[in-house]
């Protein structure tokens, strides 16, 4: 029987008419000592229903996500090489140790973090009072708006391709030509560690600022515009209106932007990929890069592992630090 | 009413007079305002043109100024493109990959929210907050063991091994949905119920019509995702005929990286189903970052 008909079955009570389901349920519960077991029947068929909704994706997660995550916890504690689990020896913590030693991968997780901190709050200091100036009339603001935005559409992976040759170190690059008129040797901008750090997180910044800022642009246009009216009419100046009224009110964005802003910068690898394969040395390697590079170019399944539950920790650490800071900062201003 | 309108009368032609040059000094600032930002939106833009304009040079005329209009403007990069690259293959390929992929992650989403909003119960609410392990668990840990998983089932550069591995973001899109679903009135899905139609033939005849502007949102947030994604593409495909566009990019940058006005060529091509998608979808895009941001 399926539950569609369970339900007509009930409907025929008496009481219930046409009325709503909700009715229906309570109707059912006046019968409730003579209908127990039609109620717990109906209540099993429906959940059987829902559960069969929720089948498919539940297949899609096991499968994908979940499986997968508790094998890299798995391999991360042996030394599989990725051709026969069965002779794999458990290691314990050894490939953990063995991250701690190993520049490259220390490399890594040096310049993805710094990668993560400076876009985190670049963008976070220019996509806001962008917002706030794009949120204003003015004439083609709609077109200021479509294009900042625009740059966060096409994927990094081309824009770092293209930024190649814009910042290619050589004199034909598009920035040294351009400096070249003014008589400025040209700069190594990707083959200079620093240099090419910089590079890495200054078109970062300029690809997701629009992103963000549009972010901000949705909530700030949910702000009553009686707040400002009301501040202006006791004399409020706009500097003072911002910091008393934009900011708080933006709190809840801040904290969306600064949380899709680390996660997202964790998991940086596209850009500085393209645009310099993680060099010169390893000064633009990251960490997502060092986890495909170990664990599926060169088959160290184990220390690959290692590396990518280390990673799910400092995810899980960063999302609950992130938390608790938002909500005490709401806490504070309400 | 009158006599209280005499007296305000003046009071407010004060302000008012002051007004004038209050509206003239906000005119003013909107008017720097529009040469700034557009000044600054289009510096910011010049990456992009500098990739556009040079498509229509040779190498010779975009070393000697990669700034200006071509001198002798040619079609001859996009001919060469065109006829000597599987630039249309690629098309196709990443057509295929996220059409089918979009297709059965926002199905899936769907069916999963329709299933959760229809019955609360602990059941479902476990199976909630199961589901919500996935924001923690990011992407790259599970990279080792899906590649492996993959080789085993012979999936690796194939098409239906990146759709396979992009079915993965069916949660998200469950997560979308079902925060949409509860938003709406429950009655609209249990009016349905009592038809005495069957739960299948409800989803498809009155859920999904009922969902339709959230659908339209993820399905345009994933078709982003999935059409820019590199990193799946880079680790899988290996074979030429099989890349998508993004990868295609990639390898033409190894490939041509001495003839720069090419390699610009078969960029502007990927990037010109972009722009479109961007141009028709715009509203849809901005709809999904705010609504997958209220998400968290």
């Amino acid at each position: 029987m399926s539950q569609a008909t369970a339900i007509v079955t009930a409907s025929a009570l008496p009481e219930a008419g046409a009325a709503p389901a909700r009715a229906i349920a309570g109707s059912v519960q006046d019968f409730e000592a003579s209908h127990t077991r039609d109620r717990k029947r109906r209540n099993l068929m429906e959940n059987l229903t829902s559960v069969r909704f929720l089948l498919p994706l539940l297949a899609v997660y096991i499968i994908i996500v979940l499986i997968p995550f508790l094998q890299s916890i798995v391999f991360s504690l042996t030394d599989y090489d990725g051709y026969d689990f069965a002779n794999a020896k458990f290691v314990g913590i050894a490939n953990y140790q063995a991250i701690f030693q190993d520049q490259t991968l220390l490399a890594g997780l040096g310049f993805t973090l710094l990668y993560t901190v400076a876009t985190t709050v670049l963008i976070t200091a220019i996509a806001l009072p962008l917002a706030v100036t794009l949120n204003r009339k003015f004439f083609g603001r709609n077109f200021a708006r479509s294009l900042f935005f625009f740059f966060s559409v096409p994927s990094m992976a081309v824009l770092g391709l293209v930024w190649q040759y814009i910042f290619s170190p050589l004199g034909t690059g598009a920035v040294n030509t351009f400096l070249g008129k003014f008589g400025v040797s040209p700069v190594p901008w990707l083959s200079n560690p620093a240099l090419a750090k910089f590079c890495v997180i200054f078109i970062a910044v300029w690809a997701q600022v629009g992103w963000h800022a549009t972010l901000y642009l949705a909530y700030l246009q949910a702000i009553p515009a009686d707040l400002y009216e009301q501040a202006s009419v006791d004399g409020a100046s706009r500097g003072q209106q911002f910091v008393h009224i934009t900011l708080p009110q933006m709190v809840p964005a801040m904290g969306v932007s600064i949380f899709m802003l680390l996660t997202g910068g964790l998991k940086v690898y596209d850009l500085p990929f393209t645009l310099t394969t993680g060099g010169p040395g390893n000064a633009t390697y990251t960490v997502t890069q060092s986890i495909i590079v170990t664990g599926i170019g060169s088959g160290r399944y184990g220390v690959g592992s290692a590396l990518g539950v280390m990673f799910f920790l400092c995810c899980v650490i960063l999302v609950a630090l992130q938390q608790i800071v938002t909500s005490l900062i709401e806490k504070r201003l309400s | 009413m009158t006599t209280q309108h005499i007296p305000a009368a003046p009071a407010d032609a004060a302000p008012a007079a002051r007004g004038l040059s209050l509206s003239q000094r906000e005119r003013i600032r909107s008017a720097v305002r529009s040469v700034v930002v557009i000044a600054i939106a289009l510096i910011c833009a010049v990456p992009l043109y500098v990739v556009v304009i040079n498509t229509f040079k040779n190498s010779g005329d975009m070393a000697a100024d990669p700034f200006g209009l071509p001198t002798h403007f040619t079609l001859e990069n996009y001919t060469y493109a065109l006829e000597n690259l599987p630039v249309v293959q690629a098309t196709i390929n990443t057509l295929i990959v996220t059409v089918v992929g979009v297709f059965f992650m926002v199905i899936i989403g769907a069916l999963a929210a329709y299933g959760m909003v229809q019955k609360r119960s602990k059941l479902t609410a476990g199976i909630g907050a199961f589901l919500m392990l996935s924001f923690v668990i990011p992407g790259q840990t599970l990279l080792i063991p899906q590649y492996k998983m993959e080789a085993q089932f012979g999936l690796v550069d194939s098409l239906l091994g990146l759709i396979v591995l992009y079915l993965g973001g069916a949660t998200f899109c469950y997560f979308l949905i079902v925060q949409y679903m509860r938003g709406l009135p429950g009655e609209l899905f249990e009016a349905a119920r009592l038809d005495g139609a069957g739960p299948f033939r409800i989803f498809w005849q009155i859920v999904l019509p009922l969902i339709r502007p959230i659908l339209i949102t993820v399905v345009v947030f994933e078709t982003m995702w999935t059409w820019n994604d590199f990193m799946t593409p880079n680790i899988y495909i290996s074979s030429t005929e099989k890349q998508t566009l993004v990868l295609q990019v990639f390898n033409a940058m190894g490939q041509f990286s001495t003839n720069w006005p090419l390699f610009m060529t078969i960029t502007t091509i990927a990037l010109i189903p972009v722009f479109l998608f961007f141009i028709f979808c715009q509203k849809w895009i901005v709809a999904g970052l705010v609504a997958g941001s209220v998400k968290g």
